[in-house]
């Protein structure tokens, strides 16, 4: 697939995973960038473009909420899928993170399936 | 429109000490060492005397909840078990001895057992939230609770390492909440 993708979780092996389970789904990127943090992200995409943003929710500093709301404000990623990846998910936060902006919501721990049924159709053919 | 409006009865010392609290978090182990691990796991009464146990290395990973519910999910394990769940994260990738990745995997197990074990409580899943993972390596070492507490612990063996979860809950009143 081309393009750049984004993975921002503080834990450097969730990170790992993450794309470790993207690519066992046939979901490859030319190239990816990886955020430990909220602010770690923000700097990177006022800086790169990118097709796919992996977030994580629960994260020190600045939440993966916080995350989403910033994006929106500078309006950066337009039209970027964003899909939270967390051990969250009470109806309420799936419903604030979908508000923020978020495409696609996956609950850890998961499978190389939800990366198929949740990530991959929000993707180009 | 109902008459009057009832608030929910706060989650209570009582509630957590209740079976499917424990039957939660087995559900939650197995879940996850299964679809993160690959590894079949097992509730056990006392693990295997033939285990190396206890391993030479412990390491603790703690993770907080505060809310509805104020307490924390503990996990031990030998240091050789917590290099295996490493691995396995990375599909079966070596990691060495030391390796600071092994630490990130025993938070993230730590925090998804306790996120998926409160996420299964309707009073807690929306009401309680989860602080960032700690991970204390030795075996010398206290946690305090502020307020009396009750705790729920639970063995588990998976390959040929034990696993112990801990949950803590503070017994406090609704007015301290």
């Amino acid at each position: 697939m081309k393009g750049t993708v984004l993975v921002v979780d503080d834990s450097a092996m969730m990170r790992k995973v993450v794309l470790r389970v993207l690519k066992m789904a046939d979901v490859e990127f030319e190239s990816v960038l990886e955020a430990g943090d909220g602010d770690q992200a923000l700097a990177l995409l006022r800086t790169n473009t990118v097709a796919l943003i992996m977030c994580d929710i629960n994260m020190p500093n600045m939440s993966g909420l916080q995350l989403l709301q910033q994006v929106k404000e500078e309006k950066l990623a337009i039209g970027v899928p964003i899909v939270m990846v967390t051990t969250e998910n009470s109806e309420p936060q799936v419903r604030q993170a979908i508000l923020a902006g978020a495409r696609g919501y996956i609950r850890k721990p998961f499978t190389v399936d939800h990366i198929k049924n949740n990530v991959k159709p929000l993707l180009p053919a | 429109m109902p008459d009057s409006i009832t608030a929910p009865r706060p989650y209570c010392a009582r509630d957590f000490l209740a079976p499917e609290s424990l039957d939660r978090a087995d559900d939650t182990v197995i879940e996850i060492f299964r679809m993160m691990f690959g590894f079949e796991i097992g509730v056990v009464d006392v693990p295997d005397p033939n285990l190396p146990r206890p391993e030479p290395a412990e390491l603790t990973a703690i993770v907080g909840f505060s809310g509805a519910m104020r307490g924390s999910c503990q996990i031990r394990i030998g240091s050789q078990a917590a290099r295996s769940i490493a691995s396995a994260m990375l599909g079966g990738a070596p990691i060495d001895e030391g390796d600071d990745s092994i630490n990130d995997a025993l938070g993230e197990l730590c925090n998804m057992l306790a996120g998926g074990w409160k996420n299964g409580i309707s009073a807690l899943s929306s009401e309680c939230a989860l602080s960032p993972p700690t991970v204390i390596s030795g075996k010398d070492y206290k946690v305090h609770m502020h307020k009396p507490s009750v705790s729920l612990s639970r063995t588990y063996q998976f390959e040929a390492h034990a696993l112990y979860l801990t949950l803590h809950c503070e017994d406090i009143g609704p007015a301290e909440r």
